[in-house]
């Protein structure tokens, strides 16, 4: 939080008319590990690479893919730290909303929320914006939702899309690959696949992380479950 | 008669011995409201008073506030005007959020966090909601001044409760009866009861006369009817 000596903003614009702040900070998500989200019929799924920078890393105590309601499920590509914040800030929103209401909160509603407290932090004094893109998936009013929130504010709605490292191959790879008709099944294999094209090295349930969201809610898939998508495409 | 004058006449006949101000006053009011499969009925008297005066005879203490929910309220008449402008901004502001109205139930949760957020100064009203739910069957809420809520197919609130509920307990609800189910509710049953128990309640209670608006509630849409009571 600022103190009282900064409370001017630290993101300013440039004479062309840009805030670099905004632009390094997306700088920064296009180098964080990739991370990808596809919508089907019935469901959508969010993929992550998970690589360790060293084998003694315990790699089971880190998670990627975060649950924030039954119904609706995040992950990102950046600034670890930044994304836990944020993923805090979207779960207590998600209560608060709950609290008023006593209805679950609309995708869309939180997305909303999550996107306006994000461009908080490129107008605030003495703050950074966020260092991480957002990819939030969600159910309700049995439709699926995927929406993608960044560094200034902004957010989008996809029907699928790749960040982080590698992303544009990523993107250019769904746009061949997708089509309306997926069932979640086919959209995880996609998924994977997507992931597969900037991956170095071996694919296993240990350095990726796949997550659900379907009529049922949102859910991580278990290990042995990502084993067997995996072993479907080798 | 000295009591009387101690409790509702003006500050200074309040009690001799010192001047205070107090931010309520008791304007009256009672209201019902019943639930039935797919309607619901809410109904206020119309008198406004304060201790022995009546302001009006023709209030409606019965504010609408979606297609689908309504709300009876009383109490202190400045309360429950600013609590009523207050909530209208409130579902303003949510349908501009969210692009659809709220829901029966989503209003009934924010009537109750609003009012709690008053604990220490509260709004001086009693509140009853009434409306169709996402199922489209009727239900009735009871709030309490500082916010706490339940959901009914009954309720009755206001200087007449007293009166008024044990009748609907035993008429609806079955209660404090041998061997008698409690009968389907329907439109009728409903406007016959609110009816004959705002009756009763104006000839024993000099708070509760003048007449009754009842409004009901379906997925169709809403209507009125005027009956006249008492005017003493």
């Amino acid at each position: 939080m600022a103190t009282e000596r900064y409370s001017f903003s630290l993101t300013t614009f440039s004479p062309s008319g840009k805030l670099v702040q905004i632009e390094y900070a997306l700088a920064a998500v296009a180098a964080g590990a990739p991370a990808v989200g596809i919508k089907a019929k019935d469901g959508v799924v969010l993929a992550t690479e998970k690589k360790h920078k060293s084998i003694l890393v315990e790699e089971h105590s880190i998670i990627k893919v975060e649950m924030i309601t039954d119904h609706i499920g995040m992950v990102y590509s950046g600034m670890g730290p930044d994304y836990r914040l944020l993923v805090r800030q979207a779960r207590k929103v998600a209560q608060q909303y709950f609290r008023t209401y006593l209805e679950t909160i609309p995708t869309t509603q939180l997305v909303q929320r999550l996107a306006a407290i994000m461009q908080e932090y490129t107008q605030s004094g003495g703050v950074r914006p966020f260092g991480v893109s957002l990819l939030i998936c969600g159910w309700d009013t049995d439709r699926p939702y995927l929406f993608q929130c960044d560094p200034s504010g902004a957010y989008f709605p996809w029907k699928a899309t790749a960040m982080g490292k590698n992303f544009i191959n990523g993107k250019t790879f769904l746009e061949k690959r997708y089509n309306e008709d997926l069932e979640l099944d086919d959209a995880v294999h996609t998924a994977i696949l997507t992931l597969k094209e900037s991956f170095e090295g071996q694919m296993s349930s240990d350095n990726i992380e796949i997550g659900i969201c379907n009529a049922k809610g949102f859910r991580r898939l278990t290990p042995a479950e990502v084993q067997d998508y995996l072993a479907n495409i080798a | 008669m000295a009591l009387e004058m101690m409790m509702s006449g003006p500050d200074y006949m309040r009690d001799p011995r010192k001047h205070q101000f107090s931010p309520y006053a008791n304007n009256g009011g009672t209201s019902v409201a019943i639930a039935g499969d797919d309607f619901v009925m809410i109904a206020s008297d119309t008198r406004l008073s304060r201790g022995f005066n009546i302001f009006s005879r023709e209030q409606d203490k019965v504010f609408p506030l979606t297609p689908k929910t309504m709300m009876a309220s009383s109490g202190c008449w400045a309360d429950v005007l600013t609590l009523n402008k207050v909530l209208q901004a409130r579902l303003t502001m949510y349908s501009h959020e969210h692009h659809d109205m709220m829901s029966t139930t989503a209003v009934a949760q924010l009537l109750s966090t609003m009012l709690y957020w008053r604990r220490f100064f509260p709004y001086y009203v009693s509140n009853i909601l009434a409306g169709i739910d996402e199922e489209g069957k009727g239900v009735v809420y009871h709030y309490d001044p500082v916010g706490h809520m339940e959901k009914l197919t009954f309720s009755a609130t206001g200087e007449s409760v007293s009166q008024i509920q044990p009748l609907l307990d035993n008429q609806i609800g079955g209660l404090n009866m041998l061997g008698v189910k409690p009968p389907t509710m329907t439109k009728d049953l409903a406007r016959q009861l609110i009816h004959d128990a705002f009756v009763s309640a104006a000839e024993r209670d000099i708070n509760t006369g003048d007449g009754i608006i009842i409004h009901t509630i379906t997925k169709d849409g809403k209507t009125e009817e005027t009956v006249k009571l008492r005017r003493d």
